[in-house]
């Protein structure tokens, strides 16, 4: 048996993890959600974010937190980039197009990783392993902490921009009904543009902050894809709040995994979780029809 | 998008002189042992590969209209149970187990075309981008639990493969492997061209077009679907299984990794998606982009790679098929010269 400190240990940094999970799943969902469009390169954006937080702390000292806001501008621009000289191309052109150009899209993006930056895992740790404090029932790593609050900061305002600012109402409009928003007068154009840009920005916000706690290296994309993707599952397409939830049902999950199984299954316990979720309710756990097919 | 409004018809694979073309090249192909270095055998080998993988992969993804990334674990798993069989002590099987080469190959495209069978009616739940997401997750799990088996699998480091087929001192174990594959690659092409140019074919097409439209006319998806996935699955185990005995070395990330997905995948965009002769013409540009680009672009061949992929797929859809039939077969079958 595992002893219940341990457990309680577990499921806590579970959720902490999962805060940055939801993070970085939350810019695949919206994209999906609205654009109906799965972001195959997702993972390696978040990737692309996470080595630019580790260049500039590498280079200046500079907290990863700081890095975070230019990795967000970087990839705002790179995803409103994509979707004007890329993805408009083929957005409403069915099923294939799409996912094989950002396939394409992620084959680049880890070939140049690996030859910009070599193939070496990196962090950016910021090298105070055993800062924290005590909770009562557990122990809260301080950089788990920060970039859980962080996160969900990001998730909130997110949320907030959608629910209040007259460009949230026009996305979700047009995630509800694309045909109706444009003859309602929306430049759905537009918002695919800025959906994109923000869908890029969070994930390389949430690599800057996976940056601070994990080694990073080009490699990684395929398998935060996989996570991001069975997030995106559990909470629904489109949902902010599903996603969170989902999140950190997937932290909490890996993390017991891990404990219970040994280290090596935490990614496969995730990826079973995803299957399974996805064959038995492919709507999501949490969501009700937020977008999909 | 104007190629895409001139859909192929399937006029090139039908037409004698191609038919000829391709009996030629077989007979070149089939002299290449005999009269090129090893080296440059091999690196023939591997585009017979290619071809397998391409034309296996659009079975499925082009005319079944089903985009998997799963492709590597068949060619993975193909791989590995025929070494089982052929090597099993290396594995910690008993060695009575050891199964001659010939019979161990088809085996392990058996066991793919197997696996395929029982987990395509689950995984057939999944349509569209799940179905994509779906297959590259299980493609994963395989991957991460064949890398912790390092008992049947070697682990990281992997294992090497007893079987050497050399005849005497004239013909080498990577001849023989040559001459397997080719007849195997034959073997793909004709079998899949059968398919796709039968009443099933027609169905796969059908539920590519409009699935719905397909199950309300009496089509079940479902069949056909399947259909397409265990006859591909079947055969890119083959060709795993192939490379495998070529190489005489397996491991995990070698066989099983995304990597032989995304060149399934490239190989047919190049080609020409859903077009019989594309993943042929796409495996051919491959080999020679696999081998050529690194001498061009340095370590920067997978993102040209990448880069050519978006552009085909979005300027040119129906790939160097296309470029080829517009530019060259439509004029010859018009002025009716011929052409080489």
């Amino acid at each position: 048996m595992v002893a219940t400190d341990l457990l309680t240990q577990s499921v806590v940094n579970g959720l902490l993890l999962g805060g940055i999970y939801a993070l970085a799943a939350l810019g695949l969902s919206l994209v999906f959600g609205i654009m109906d469009i799965v972001n195959l390169a997702h993972g390696h954006m978040l990737m692309v974010g996470a080595y630019v937080a580790i260049l500039v702390f590498a280079a200046t000292g500079i907290t990863p937190l700081v890095g975070m806001l230019l990795a967000m501008v970087l990839m705002f621009g790179l995803g409103v980039l994509l979707q004007k000289v890329l993805l408009k191309h083929v957005v409403d052109e069915g099923l294939e197009q799409p996912i094989i150009v950002l396939f394409g899209l992620a084959l680049i993006l880890q070939n140049l990783g690996r030859v910009l930056l070599g193939g070496d895992a990196r962090t950016a740790d910021i090298g105070i392993p055993g800062d924290g404090f005590e909770l009562g029932f557990a122990f809260m790593s301080f950089p788990r902490t920060v970039t859980f609050v962080v996160s969900v900061l990001l998730i909130v305002l997110t949320w907030a921009f959608l629910q209040y600012t007259k460009t949230g109402q026009a996305i979700r409009a047009t995630a509800q009904n694309r045909t109706a928003a444009k003859y309602m007068g929306i430049n759905t154009d537009q918002i695919y543009v800025i959906t994109l840009g923000i869908g890029t920005a969070l994930a390389g916000a949430a690599g800057a902050l996976l940056s601070m706690l994990f080694p990073i290296d080009p490699y990684v994309g395929w398998s935060y894809l996989l996570k991001t993707f069975a997030v995106v599952v559990l909470g629904g397409v489109g949902s902010v709040i599903g996603t969170l939830v989902g999140g950190l049902v997937l932290g909490v999950s890996e993390n017991l995994g891990a404990l219970y199984l040994g280290g090596g299954y935490r990614n496969v316990v995730s990826l079973l979780i995803f299957l399974v979720v996805l064959l038995v309710k492919p709507e999501g756990l949490f969501g009700g029809s937020g977008g999909g097919e | 998008m104007a190629l895409l409004e001139k859909a192929p018809g399937e006029s090139l694979a039908t037409d004698r002189r191609v038919q000829g073309l391709g009996v030629l090249a077989v007979l070149w192909l089939v002299t290449v042992p005999f009269t090129t270095t090893d080296s440059l055998t091999g690196l023939i080998l591997t585009g017979l590969v290619f071809v397998m993988l391409g034309v296996s992969w659009n079975l499925l993804a082009g005319y079944a209209g089903q985009i998997s990334l799963g492709h590597a674990a068949f060619f993975g798993m193909g791989a590995f149970v025929s070494a089982w069989l052929t090597t099993p002590s290396a594995a910690g099987f008993p060695g009575s187990i050891e199964l001659p080469l010939l019979v161990a190959i088809p085996i392990g495209a058996l066991a793919s075309a197997l696996i395929a069978l029982v987990i395509g009616p689950v995984i057939f739940r999944l349509t569209g981008h799940y179905f994509a997401i779906g297959t590259l997750a299980l493609a994963a799990v395989i991957e991460l639990v064949m890398l912790d088996r390092r008992d049947l699998t070697g682990g990281a480091t992997g294992y090497y493969v007893n079987a050497d087929l050399s005849i005497g001192e004239a013909i080498s174990h990577g001849d023989v492997m040559f001459f397997l594959t080719l007849v195997a690659t034959v073997a793909t092409v004709v079998v899949t061209y059968l398919i796709v140019r039968g009443p099933t074919g027609l169905g796969m097409k059908a539920i590519h077009d409009d699935e719905d439209a397909a199950s309300s006319l009496g089509v079940n998806p479902l069949k056909y679907k399947m259909y397409a996935f265990v006859v591909s699955s079947f055969f890119a185990g083959l060709a795993g299984a192939l490379y495998g005995h070529y190489t005489l070395y397996i491991n995990p990330q070698s066989t099983l990794a995304v990597t032989w997905t995304i060149d399934s995948l490239v190989i047919v965009i190049l080609g020409g998606m859903g077009t019989f002769a594309g993943p042929i013409f796409g495996s051919a540009l491959f080999l020679l982009l696999d081998n050529g680009l690194s001498a061009i672009v340095g370590g920067f061949s997978s993102a040209v790679e990448g880069i050519l992929i978006i552009l085909f797929i979005i300027f040119l859809p129906t790939g160097l098929y296309g470029l080829i039939k517009e530019y060259l077969v439509e004029e010859t079958v018009e002025t009716d010269a011929a052409h080489d």
